[in-house]
């Protein structure tokens, strides 16, 4: 079936999209379960159905293998929605507050209602994925949502646009297509949530202009991942596992591994594993391969080859460059600097720089002096180091001895820590960012007779009163942790002691 | 403080923070226990400093403020172990192998900036969450209440470890120069048109901002409270005067006006005028229960909105604005274009705005921004639920007011304009805390997972869908119709207080897509 032509969306119709969202949410349709459940499975047949037009539209749009397609994006998406169509009632169910003696009385308990009307801005490298997770986490929570794919994928962006109407409500979720003038349009509208994955340079745009609306923001970014190899590790095992984390997608993606820190002593070995890997996965070479992918637009691939050719490094393996079909050969560019052209910015394509260091505690220091990324990957049998990594930096994730797993990973929250992002999401996290978690109480008019204390005119006796419902008893000033712990325990042998006595009374009346 | 010390208390809490002694549970619990001797060996400087701050009795502070903030400190200090233990993620079958983690890592550095209205827990309670998470903060006090703030600044470093908080005192130039830099978390709780300014500031260093925002705007942030016929008058009359002249009405979650139906309206009225003759005997002028408000400014405000007004001022109404004193004054007959409506009064003024019936009612409220809260006094459950299931609001308390703030274990924080995020006890712990994911995967997982590596080929498709791909259910669902009365029993039953009745009962076996049997429903608990 035919490609759907790229049309951008009116820019005046979009304050008459966010409208007609707000009236259809507000008449309520989203908030039985059991619509959710429809629509999510709706939204898996969406998928489901047009499974061969995604992959032509990626194929088009990225010069992606549909095989990689199958692998990166389809089954992990189809995962995530399956994931909250079998949750979402459980997700979704009023939480009692942890029982406290003083408020037990009014019931404290917490409602997830939905957030109301959504914005998913879609960034290019994975929208398959990055489109319907979040969409799908949108329509579990019970919002309304407009979605804004990249007009960097134009096949894909049209596809969904087609196809979102005829399975979805079209009342309640809506495409959003166009670049720069429609995202602005779209940002100067309140919403009650957005969920942005990209670029730092658009999130500071997207955060200021979500500022004069009040407009609470996720951020999915990325930076530079570093991957700390560690001589102890299972080389072969090592090398396919970054050489595909690097390579799949043409390295655009926001988890990849960005760059090598490895000891001097073990660096020709893992190079050398590293370039036998490539062979194995590019017999032919990677430019006849029909595993690998392309660079997104020109302009990426002009940024990257200007990156290449000012690094000081040596390159080891790849370099070859092609403009006309947007090629970038897998490259392993070695002695690079820190100050090097490829340690500037987030690489975001197929090109591998490898850091010498002298030791574990070195590259630890070097991860600690830039920004917190995204992902942190470290290869390892040797738990120590293991910990001494994990313990020693900061990052949004990490991965032992694998990469990229931990973005479809079940029951884990994806997301960033300072410049690499905020906020998190991903199945039950994804209920979670468009939940608004509502604390509600009943408090029966009986309890005035404990807190009549509080009304005025105050006096000494209602102040004392109050101060003995309200000031808890609190731990001595030095911590005698120890001997309070021992305190509990004489009560609780006393009363198994009681327990025993009465218990053994009542064996001794029933003899009799 | 002057701007050059910012940029050095930032460096400072850096280093604090690089040094780790913050990762041991031992001395986080050590540091809020030190926080809570600050508060209880200086009560009396507090009580003093409040007072000339606030014109606020001490014991209006010991009901809002102390025993709230040394309840939430507890909360922290017994909590903190448990919360900061890394978490196993639930069992999954494809990855359970990998040994998913959630590690529940501390930010980094924090700022926390604190309004003037109750600068004693709002400052206090999110410094103790950042400790609790392992954070190092730098504490803004509001530079309105100059005396509380110094006295924060002066007992800080004798009680807690001066690498880990700081507290920055100053006014426009000290805040900007701190918003200049790039933030692990921001805890702001304010106005709105003071949020907007931080957000867009936060925006260029990226750093994630919580927001409290009470909008002093035209946009709103007014919590409602909404009076059903069926009601206990006279407990509920008190609750409402309580909650809305403490502090001077100068609290984010004060009832900002009341709706009464005409019929109740005239009995509401006689009882609001005998418990405020109850509640102040000689005249709140000369009560030491009642606050003043914060500024000669904030009186002008007031005085200024009461002029315009026109509705019919039956109690109060008096301004001594050199004073600053703002009498508590009930305004009927308020409509909804009233100047009592344009803003967020954030004084002791109560406008009581007449409806037919609660659908009226309703609509009244959601025609407007969504409220930080909301409160409902009806006896009828019927009554109550319908409210709540058709507005939104940062929190929805029955029959009360403002205690919710304090309640132990449920979640303080609004929705749409009234504010992001949200924190108390283990939720601030959360705001501060980074859930930093871990995976370690064995090599030998490659036996089933290398199909995932080039050259791709059918056959390597073919198995790693059979890791991957999830089977659903068939597209037409026929149990939708049971679904859905299933669903309507259940929060009937959650209603009436009952146990509740399991998960949604999908259709017991259903065909799947690909012509197989799935057993089972959808539920999955």
């Amino acid at each position: 079936m035919a490609v759907p032509d790229y049309v951008p969306t009116p820019v005046d119709d979009i304050p008459t999209i966010r409208a007609e969202l707000g009236a259809a949410f507000r008449a309520g349709t989203t908030k039985p379960i059991a619509n959710r459940r429809e629509q999510l499975l709706a939204l898996a047949y969406l998928l489901k159905d047009n499974i061969d037009r995604f992959k032509e539209a990626l194929a088009s749009d990225l010069g992606r293998p549909a095989l990689e397609t199958d692998v990166l994006e389809v089954g992990g998406t189809l995962h995530e929605i399956k994931d909250a169509y079998d949750s979402v009632a459980r997700w979704a169910r009023p939480q009692r507050a942890p029982f406290a003696l003083n408020y037990a009385a009014m019931r404290p308990t917490i409602r997830k209602e939905p957030k109301g009307v959504v914005l998913i801005i879609v960034p290019f490298n994975y929208p398959l994925l990055l489109t319907l997770e979040p969409l799908a986490g949108a329509i579990a929570a019970g919002c309304a949502a407009v979605v804004k794919p990249s007009e960097l994928t134009p096949a894909f962006s049209a596809l969904l646009a087609d196809l979102v109407p005829q399975y979805l409500d079209p009342a309640l979720y809506r495409v959003v297509n166009g670049a720069v003038p429609e995202t602005t349009k779209l940002l100067e509208q309140p919403w009650d949530h957005i969920l942005f994955t990209g670029s730092a340079r658009v999130a500071r745009i997207v955060l200021a202009a979500a500022a004069r609306t009040l407009s609470p923001v996720t951020t999915e970014l990325g930076g530079k991942s570093p991957v700390i190899v560690d001589a102890s590790c299972d080389l072969r095992t090592t090398a396919r596992r970054l050489v595909w984390g690097k390579t799949a997608n043409a390295g655009q993606t926001c988890v990849a591994p960005d760059y090598v820190l490895v000891p001097r002593a073990f660096q020709d070995k893992l190079v050398q594993a590293c370039i036998d890997v490539l062979k194995e996965f590019y017999p032919d070479g990677a430019a006849e391969s029909d595993s690998y992918s392309r660079i997104v637009s020109p302009g990426h691939h002009a940024r990257l080859s200007a990156l290449l050719e000012k690094s000081g490094g040596t390159t080891a393996y790849g370099g070859g460059k092609r403009a006309e079909d947007k090629f970038i050969e897998p490259t392993i560019v070695t002695g690079v600097g820190l100050d090097d052209s490829l340690m500037s910015e987030e690489l975001f394509g197929p090109v591998l720089p490898i850091i010498a260091v002298e030791d574990i505690n070195e590259a630890i220091q070097i991860v600690n002096a830039r920004d917190h990324p995204l992902a942190l990957y470290v290869f390892t049998q040797d738990s120590r180091v293991k910990k001494q990594v994990l313990d020693g930096t900061q990052s949004g994730g990490a991965v032992v001895n694998d990469c990229l797993l931990q973005v479809t990973a079940d029951g884990l929250p994806f997301g960033g820590i300072g410049p690499s992002g905020s906020g998190s999401h991903t199945g039950k996290y994804s209920f979670d960012m468009f939940t608004h978690t509502r604390s509600t109480l009943d408090n029966p008019s009986w309890l005035d007779l404990v807190m009549g204390g509080r009304f005025p005119p105050f006096t000494d006796k209602s102040t004392r009163m109050m101060r003995a419902l309200l000031v808890p008893s609190l731990p001595a000033r030095k911590s005698k942790s120890a001997a309070n712990r021992w305190g509990s325990y004489w009560v609780m042998l006393s009363l198994a002691c009681a327990a025993a006595a009465y218990g053994a009374k009542l064996i001794a009346e029933r003899k009799q | 403080m002057s701007i050059e010390d910012v940029t050095k208390v930032r460096k400072e809490l850096q280093r604090g923070f690089a040094s780790k002694k913050t990762h041991s549970i031992a001395w986080r619990k050590a540091q809020i226990l030190a926080l809570v001797y600050l508060v209880k060996d200086n009560i009396d400087r507090f009580d003093t400093a409040l007072a000339l701050d606030l014109g606020r009795s001490p014991l209006e502070t010991h009901i809002m403020e102390l025993g709230p903030v040394l309840n939430d400190l507890r909360v922290l200090y017994d909590g903190v172990a448990n919360w900061a233990k890394t978490e196993s993620a639930p069992f999954s079958m494809a990855w359970f192998l990998m040994k998913p983690q959630i590690r529940k890592e501390p930010k980094g550095v924090v700022l926390v900036i604190s309004p003037f209205n109750y600068p004693l827990i709002l400052s206090l309670s999110p410094v103790a969450g950042a400790l609790a998470a392992g954070c190092t903060v730098a504490l803004k006090p509001s530079e309105q209440t100059p005396h509380v703030s110094a006295l924060l600044a002066e007992l800080m470093p004798k009680y807690v470890d001066a690498d880990v908080v700081r507290v920055v005192n100053g006014a426009v130039p000290e805040t900007t120069k701190l918003l200049e830099y790039q933030w692990d978390h921001i805890l702001y709780t304010g106005s709105g048109r003071v949020a907007r300014i931080v957000l867009t500031a936060a925006a260029k260093t990226l750093s994630p901002v919580t927001t409290e925002a009470n909008t002093f705007a035209i946009l709103g942030g007014k919590c409602p409270a909404i009076f059903d016929t069926k009601c206990d008058l006279r407990t509920f009359v008190r609750r409402i005067l309580w909650a809305k002249f403490v502090n001077s009405g100068q609290t984010c979650i004060a009832p900002d006006y009341a709706i009464v139906p005409k019929s109740l309206e005239l009995a509401v009225i006689e009882e609001i005028r005998s418990v405020l003759h109850e509640f102040y005997p000689d005249g709140a002028e000369r009560s030491s229960s009642f606050s003043k408000v914060i500024s000669s400014h904030s009186a002008t405000r007031l005085h200024t909105l009461l002029q315009k007004t026109g509705g019919e001022i039956i109690c109060g109404g008096k301004v001594d604005v050199e004073a600053r004193f703002v009498e508590p004054t009930i305004v009927r007959g308020v409509k909804g274009d009233d100047s009592l409506m344009s803003e967020y009064l954030f004084g002791p003024i109560l406008p009581i705005v007449t409806v037919d019936d609660i659908d009226e009612a309703i609509e009244f409220v959601k025609a407007r921004d969504h409220p930080l809260a909301l409160y409902i006094f009806s006896t009828d459950k019927e009554v109550q639920q319908k409210i709540i299931r058709s507005t939104q609001s940062g929190a929805v308390f029955v029959n009360d007011l403002i205690l919710h703030f304090v309640a132990h274990g449920v979640p303080f924080g609004g929705i749409g304009p009234s504010g992001s995020g949200q924190y108390k006890g283990k939720y601030t712990f959360d705001t501060f805390t980074h859930l930093r994911t871990v995976l370690v995967s064995p090599s030998w997982l490659d036996i089933i997972l290398s199909g995932r590596y080039p050259p791709y080929s059918a056959s390597k498709a073919r198995k790693m869908d059979m890791v991957t791909m999830p089977s659903f259910p068939s597209r037409r669902t026929t149990g939708m119709a049971k679904e859905r009365q299933d669903e309507t029993g259940r929060e009937n039953n959650h209603r009436t207080g009952g146990k509740e009745g399991g998960c949604i009962n999908a259709p017991v076996s259903k065909v799947s897509d690909d012509g197989h049997t799935v057993s089972g429903s959808g539920c999955s608990d």
